[in-house]
Parts: C-alpha cells; structure tokens; sequence
C-alpha cells in the first residue's frame, strides 16, 4: 500500500518534472515531507499535552505544549531545508558484473551558511548517507546490488534525509539518466585461446621480444606507455609506438569459439577473457553477433568490450520497478 | 539509523534528562517512584558501561509486576494527575531498563516531554515553567546528539542548534498561547485527586490554632479596591463562622447553615473591590465583611455571610464583589439559631460560668456588659503573645482566671464563651485581618499571619454586632498588623528583616512580580482575550473572529518562520559596494539606461555620459569610485561611506 502511493507519487514527479539536467540545485518545490513513524508519535503526545492544558485549563501546560508543538513545525521547516538548494549530480554511466554491485557517485554541493546533516542518497535497492558541511562539496557513494546482466536505465533517483531529530523525514526525486552497464559475471572453464595455441608463461618473454616496427594514428584507448610522447613534444600528430609482435599477434575473443554453450554461459567466459587479456596487457579484440570490437588494450577498450557484454542480446532492459 | 544499538553515552544523557524532569514532581510522587526509576536507570548505565545490552525480559516483567500493583494500591485508580505521572514515571523506568536501540530514545524523550506538562498542571510558578524550558532544551539536544549519524555532534553545538530551533519556535508558541481559544469549562470533569494539603483557617479552632497561621509568610488572598480602602479597624476579611463550642475548640455548625442570610440594611459606603485568592482547598472565599454582591457562579452566601463556593478552591481565581462595613440586621434571630448560639456545655468552665453571671447582674444591657468584659481584658494583665502557655480542658476557665496569656483565639473564644454564660447570642468569627498595601502594584496583600479570630453578639435591635476583643489587648494587632503588635518573645525569626525598610521593599516587589504572573499569565482566560482582540480594534469580539485572527496571526508568524529558516540558505552579499553599485546601476536603468551585461563601470559610465550629458559628471564620479573602491589601493581610494552616499543621493529623472 505504501509502496504503491511511492510509486504513484514518483510517476506523478516523473510527469510534473520531466527530465532535469544535473547538476540540479533542489528547488523547495519538489522537497516532500512526512512525519516519520516517531513524529506520528510526538503528534499524538501533543494533542494529548494539549487537551490536558485545556482540560486542567492550566496556562502555563497550555504555553509549554504550545511551545513543543512550535517547535515540531520549527523542526520541520528546517528538516525540509535540509534539502533545499543542495545542488545535486550523478555520474551518468555506472559499470558493474551482475551478481555483484554497482556504485554510484553522488555528487553535493552546498552553497549555503548551513550544513547539510544526514543526506541519503538511494538509488535502484542502495543507500548511501552522507554529510555536507557550509560552502564545500562532498559526494554520497551508493551501492546496489545488480543481479541480472543487461543495460539498464535509471531515470529517477532519491534523496531524502531525517536531520534533524528524526520526527520528520523529507524528500525529493531527482529525473538524471542513469545507464548501468551490467557485463555477465565473469566464469569459465575454458582457457584464452591463444594462450592454448602458445602455452601460457611465454607472453612476457613474447612480449620481452616485441620490436618497434613504426608508429601508428592515435585511437582512443590505447594505453598510455605505448604513446609515442616525444613526437607529440616536438609538436606531431599524437602517435602510438607500434610493435611487431603486438600488430602481428592480436587475440581475437570469438563468440563462434564457444558453440555449444549456453548464451549466459557464453557470456560469462568471454567476460572472463576480456579480464584475463586485460590483465596480461595483451591486444585483444571482440567479435559477438552483430558487433565487432577492433583488436586493442586498455581501460577504455576493456570498458567497450564489457559494454559489449552486457548489451548483448535484448540490448538494453527496461528499468527494474522500484 | 534506528535499529542501531545505544551508547553509553547516548543512555547516560537520556537518563540525565528524564531525571531532571522527575525532578519536578518529586514533591508529589511517593518516594518509591523516583527510587525504581533512578535504580533502573542505574542498572542499565553499570551494565552499558560494562559493554552489556539491556537485562533479559523477566527481570522488566518481574518489575513492572512489583510496580503496578504497589501503584493502584497506592492511588486506586492511573487517571488522576499523580497516579498518571507515577505510571507514567515508572513505565519509563522500565523504558530505561530495556532501551537497546534509538527507538526506545524516541520514545522516551516522549515521556520526558509529557512528564515535564504534568508537572506543571501541579505547579503554577515561573521558575517551574523556566526550569522544564531547560529541561526540554538539554532533551531535544540529547536527541539530537543521539539521531545523528556518524560521530555524535558536541554538546555545546547541539545546545546551541536547540537553542535556535527554542528561540525560533517561541513566536509562533506565543501567538498560539495568546490566541487559541480558552474553554470557560474543562472537557471532562477533572478526577480531584489533589494530594495538597488544605491551608489556612480550618473550620473548627481551638485556642493557639491561629498561633501556627501567624508563623507563616504565605500569601492567602490579595486584593485591589476600585477606590479607597475602607480603614484599618473595618478591614475583617469573612471566612468560617464558628457557632459550636464544647469548651475547648469552636467547631462550624453544621446543622441550619443552608437557607438564605437573613437581611441586612447596609449603613455606610459600599466598596468595590477584587478578591484574588490563592487556592487553599476549602470552600470558602474571603470577602470583607459584610459581602453583598459577588460574581462567582457557584458560590452562595451561608446564613451566617460566608461566601461558599459548591467546590473546594483548588485554583487561584478571582471574584469580583461589593461589601457594606457596617450593616444592621432587619429581622430577629430565629430561635433555633438562638438556642445554637447560646449553647455550651454546663460542666466545663465552670469559674467563666461564674464570673458570667456575677457581669450579668451588674450589667443588665446587653452592651454595657460587652463594654465590662472589653474593659477587664484591658485593666487586669492580660498580655497579647503569640507564645502561649498551652490550655488542657477547660480552656477557657484557665486562660481567664490562670495563665492571662493568649493570642486573638484565646481572646475571642473567652470572650463568646463569656457572652454565651451571659445569656447574649455568640459566636466566633475567622478569618484576616487588616493586610499590608503593596505601593507598587496598589493592592493589599492577606498573608497567613494576617489570620485572626473575632467574635459577634447579638444585639437586639441591631443584630450581629462585631466584637473584637483583641482590639481591646492590642489595639496595634488591628491597626497595623501582626509584627508591630507581637512582643519581645516573638519567636518570628525573621522579624528583623520585616522591620528593614529595604528587604521590605523588596518583598513587596517580588510579590508584585508574582501578582502580575498570576493575573496576566495564570489567570489568562476568555475575558483577556476578547480584551486583547478590542486593542486589536476588531469590533464586537467573539470566538469565531479569534479563530480569525489566530489563523492571520499564524500565517504571518509561519512566514516569518519560513523566511527566518531559509535566510542562512542564501545570506545577504557582504559586498557592500557591489550592492551600492547595483542600487547605481537599477537608479540608471529606471531612467532608461540599463547597463548591458558585458559593461564595466568606465563602459557604462561613456555610455551614460553620450546620451545623458545632464548626468555625465555625476555618473562618471561614481563610477570610478566604484572602481576605485574595487580595484585601487587602500590609501588612494575613497570610503565606502562617500560612495553610499553618493549613490543615496543620486537621483536621475527620466527622459
């Protein structure tokens, strides 16, 4: 029941907002509050404090429950401002393996006199508190966990706080775009493919052998020790030092090498060889239906590679309900 | 989060806090009750700093077993006030003893909240209220402490952040106070479980009851005349009339109270005044004798002109009232009333009985006899003291023939007692006297030593006539109070300091301070407010226009309140000079030349001076104090104050 009206009133922030670009300072018109399970309490203790006032016609428990209740409506202006004008953004594309989890980065910054106390920050089935004092910035780490591979968005995600005291919490939903690229666990029996054509404990040896044949364009994702630095210095086009044996020999991970497997095991050993290759520094490229990745190396190359992965098949699935 | 164990520290302030707050009912607790919360808190406290969790479950059930029943077998019922708070103090406690996450915080700092209200429907002062203000601060900065995540902010920033949240909620607290609508009757009939013993005169009186009133400086009643204050000597305040007398203590009839006064012709000056009287648990309000009109609802005049209410005074209140000082009865004395006042017992005082009818014979009117008993009183040596000697059965013979020492009861009752011997009707009357005039605040101050005991005869043809035979001892007691009439053996410790003008002065001052916290705070009711709401010029107030006016005020203290808590989101700009140099910049722009984006001041000010040349010269000054201002060094530019003034005075008119 509860779950549902949250998920009414998100839909409901999701039409009446629509998409925000971040970074988004909050704006005190999409900040909700609600009186926690305790402040339903203090409320109830109040009417109570009250009508002894009036029924004992005591001004003095009158003024002292007037006061306490002032002080509630005190207190929630100042949990509402908690959130208020806090500038918010949130790193857009998130890797994670299904299975494990996936951490988000939110980043605050406050502009304002006041310290933000106690801000969580919940996205997909994570949380992450933090806090941000007067005029400084700070970033809220969330992790969730992802269990099935794919692509997935997330278009609206959560800050709410409790600060101060607890008998309020307020909220507010933020509309970013969020992908989660989830790549398949990494599993597998089957070894490298070259690594059973040549044998494994030869690659730093190979590698020890590898001669400079010439320099090649610069691409993205080539790992920096192979940048040809002093041509950039003397004022050339960027340029890789190219090596035989790395031209020569790249491995070439293939989805038709792995017949007769299931499509989620498949998957998993090929997001296994990316991990191997990439750690061995070794060249590799990726050939899965309907994509090809050029042999290469490197944390952008890994990174495509394992996008790859993960949007293999449907492409990308739809949002997970919340 | 919640479900987070408790700290030491987080349990030990909690417990401080509902300590502090127990604090203020431990006067009307039984001891029993702060002795289990203080053990389980205790408990608790050992075992957290030993790094235990909460004792196991029985031991709480064991408790509550023990407790609950020792508090019905003590109260009878958990809806009074005091039974209430006994439950309530003992449940938390337990609370106490079982606390293992932030939740039992909260809600313990709810107990804490309410058990700080009931102690001021029991207590009335300022001290109290101020007192458990504090106490409600140190708790919310304890909750704030113990809600926090990550480290525990200090203590001195979560006072002060209290302090704030106080400070920012006492406006709206105070719009609400003054404006939320009073109930001229409680909702439900309050159970009277008052435990407050009943002070002041009691209904029946031996001779030396009044003696312990005198010892006391607690104020009974106070009260304002609307024009002059009748004298000293007519200065009797009613209370009880005594009637039954069996030779030692005068004791209120009970039989042939109810029916109507008999008339009375008032003679003299009628005076209007108001009574203020402190609750003192009976019935009775003082009134100066002879009442004649009151405005108090449920109180009626007893045969014998005590003012009655139906209950037991357990309020402060205040009745508005007129009295004559002399009045004359207009019909006989009934017979049965006659026997009553004429009655006492044949086998006690029997030299009084004596000594009565020897008076009898040599004075046959009834007043001249009166005159002859005032006169023994005066010539043979009978002294006024507030010590004196104590009087077994035949009180009266003792005191008259043996000791000739006593206080106004010993001389009233010998006096009735007398007259009654004589055959003339009498009784004694109780009551005060006299009073002290506090300058400050023009009213009259009725303290307990103010308590006095006087009697009326019946005079035929005159009816009850005011005899008091103190006066005739001590004439001073009745014209100027109790401390310049009492003598050396006066055992009042503190008489010395009543006699010091200065430490007068200032009692009588404090004693304004906690009159005007009783009328203007305490007493706060209906009529105040329908008076406050004609200030505010709203006509014919009612209490449809105060709820009006409570929702205007309170969306304009809400406004406040919302810009008072949103100002530190976005503080004024400490530039001084760039906002004087936007109040340039808009006094331009309001005479058509807005200054564009992309302008400096030197840009702007060409610009200015090509299509305004009237303003170029002024302009052009500005500007470059702006930019001298911004960018020269300290010794070359001018002040601040120049270019303020510069700006104030600039005043370009349109085109």
């Amino acid at each position: 029941m509860r779950q549902a009206a949250a998920n009414r009133l998100r839909a409901w922030v999701m039409r009446r907002h629509g998409r925000d670009s971040l970074p988004i300072s909050i704006h005190r018109r999409r900040i909700y509050i609600l009186p926690t399970r305790f402040g339903v309490m203090l409320g109830a203790i109040l009417a109570a404090m009250l009508i002894a006032g009036l029924n004992y016609n005591s001004n003095l428990a009158l003024g002292f429950a007037f006061l306490m209740a002032s002080m509630a409506l005190v207190i929630m202006h100042h949990c509402n401002r908690n959130l208020q004008r806090l500038s918010v953004d949130v790193t857009t594309e998130v890797d994670a393996f299904a299975g494990r989890e996936a951490i988000f980065e939110f980043a605050l910054r406050n502009g304002s006199n006041v310290d933000r106390c106690d801000i969580e920050a919940r996205c997909l089935a994570g949380a992450g508190m933090g806090s941000v004092a007067a005029r400084e910035s700070g970033t809220i780490e969330v992790i969730a966990p992802v269990a099935q591979r794919g692509v997935t968005r997330v278009r609206q995600f959560e800050l709410r706080t409790r600060y101060p005291f607890g008998w309020f919490y307020s909220w507010t939903y933020v509309q970013g775009l969020i992908t989660i690229y989830v790549a398949p666990a990494p599993a597998g029996t089957k070894t490298l493919p070259s690594a059973g054509a040549k044998g494994t404990g030869t690659h730093s040896e190979a590698r020890g052998d590898e001669d400079f044949s010439g320099l090649r364009a610069y691409e993205p994702g080539v790992p920096l020790k192979h940048m040809a630095w002093k041509v950039l210095a003397r004022g050339g086009e960027a340029a890789v030092r190219s090596y035989s044996s790395l031209a020569a020999q790249p491995e070439w991970l293939e989805w038709s090498s792995l017949d007769g497997m299931a499509l989620e095991a498949r998957l998993s050993q090929l997001c296994l060889w990316v991990l191997e290759s990439d750690a061995a520094q070794r060249p590799y490229g990726l050939r899965i239906p309907g994509r090809e990745i050029a042999p290469s190396g490197g944390a952008a190359h890994r990174f495509a590679c394992l996008r790859a992965l993960a949007a293999f098949g449907a492409g990308e699935s739809p949002e997970p309900g919340q | 989060m919640i479900t987070d164990r408790v700290s030491y520290e987080q349990l030990l302030g909690i417990s401080g806090c509902l300590g502090l707050a127990l604090l203020a009912h431990v006067t009307t607790l039984p001891l029993w009750v702060p002795v289990i919360v203080v053990v389980c808190g205790s408990v608790r406290l050992l075992l957290a700093r030993s790094g235990r969790g909460a004792p196991p479950r029985g031991i709480l059930i064991a408790v509550a077993v023990l407790a609950m029943p020792l508090l019905f077998l003590r109260f009878h019922t958990f809806n009074g006030l005091v039974a209430g708070t006994a439950l309530l103090s003992v449940t938390a406690g337990l609370k106490l003893l079982e606390t293992k996450t932030q939740r039992d915080i909260y809600i313990i700092t709810l107990i804490i909240y309410f058990v700080s209200l009931a102690a001021l429907l029991e207590g009335d002062s300022f001290w109290l209220l101020a007192y458990l203000i504090g106490v409600c601060w140190l708790t919310t900065a304890t909750l704030l402490r113990a809600t926090s995540s990550g480290p525990a902010p200090g203590w001195r920033r979560s006072l002060r952040y209290g302090g704030r949240v106080l400070a920012q909620a006492l406006p709206l607290a105070l719009v609400f106070w003054l404006l939320f609508p009073r109930f001229a009757s409680p909702l439900w009939q309050i159970p009277n479980d008052s435990k407050t013993a009943a002070s002041g005169l009691s209904d029946t009186m031996s001779p030396g009851d009044i003696t312990q009133l005198a010892l006391s400086d607690e104020v009974a009643f106070r009260v304002r005349f609307d024009s002059a204050a009748p004298p000293a000597p007519e200065r009797y305040w009613r209370g009880p009339v005594l009637d039954s007398f069996d030779g030692h203590t005068w004791t209120r009839a009970t039989s042939g109270i109810g029916g109507a006064p008999p008339p009375v012709q008032p003679q003299g000056p009628a005076y209007h005044y108001t009574v203020m009287m402190e609750p003192h648990q009976h019935r009775w309000i003082f009134m100066l004798d002879w009442p004649s009109t009151w405005d108090r609802p449920h109180a009626e005049l007893s045969n014998d002109y005590t003012l009655m209410q139906s209950e037991p005074l357990s309020r402060p209140i205040d009745v508005v009232g007129t009295s004559y000082t002399r009045v004359q009865y207009s019909e006989p004395l009934k017979p049965r009333t006659r026997t009553r006042d004429l009655k006492q017992p044949p086998d006690r005082n029997p030299r009084t009985q004596q000594l009565a009818r020897e008076m009898r014979s040599a004075h046959p009117d009834d007043m001249e006899l009166v005159s002859a008993v005032l006169d023994m009183f005066r010539q043979q040596p009978f002294y006024y003291t507030l010590t004196p000697p104590k009087l077994a059965d035949n009180s009266v013979d003792e005191f008259l023939f043996d000791t000739k020492r006593g206080f106004c009861g010993h001389y009233a009752s010998a006096f009735a007692a007398l007259m009654r011997a004589a055959g003339i009707p009498a009784r004694v009357v109780t009551g005060y006297q006299g009073g002290t005039l506090n300058p400050y605040g023009d009213y009259w101050i009725l303290r307990q030593s103010d308590a006095h005991a006087w009697t009326e005869v019946w005079i035929e043809g005159r009816g009850w006539v005011r005899v008091d035979p103190t006066a005739a001892i001590a004439p001073e007691r009745v014209e100027r109070g109790l401390a310049d009439a009492a003598g050396a053996d006066d055992p009042l410790a503190s008489r010395w300091q009543r006699k010091t003008p200065w430490f007068a002065g200032a009692r009588l001052r404090l004693d304004l301070l906690r009159e005007i916290w009783r009328e203007r705070i305490l007493d706060f009711n209906q009529d105040s407010q329908r008076k406050l709401l004609e200030i505010l010029k709203i006509p014919d107030p009612d209490g449809q226009k105060l709820v009006m006016v409570l929702a205007a005020a309170m969306a304009l203290v809400l406004a406040w309140l919302t810009w008072q808590v949103h100002r530190e989101l976005a503080p004024p700009s400490k530039d001084v000079a760039g906002r004087t140099y936007a109040r340039l910049c808009a006094k331009l722009a309001a005479a058509g030349i807005a200054r564009r984006p992309h302008e400096g001041a030197e840009a702007y000010a060409l610009r200015v001076a090509q299509l305004r040349p009237d303003l170029a010269d002024r302009v052009t000054a500005l500007c470059r104090h702006y930019s001298s201002l911004r960018y020269a060094t300290p010794s070359t530019r001018v002040t601040l104050g120049q270019f303020q003034a510069g700006v104030r005075a600039f005043r370009p008119k349109g085109l």
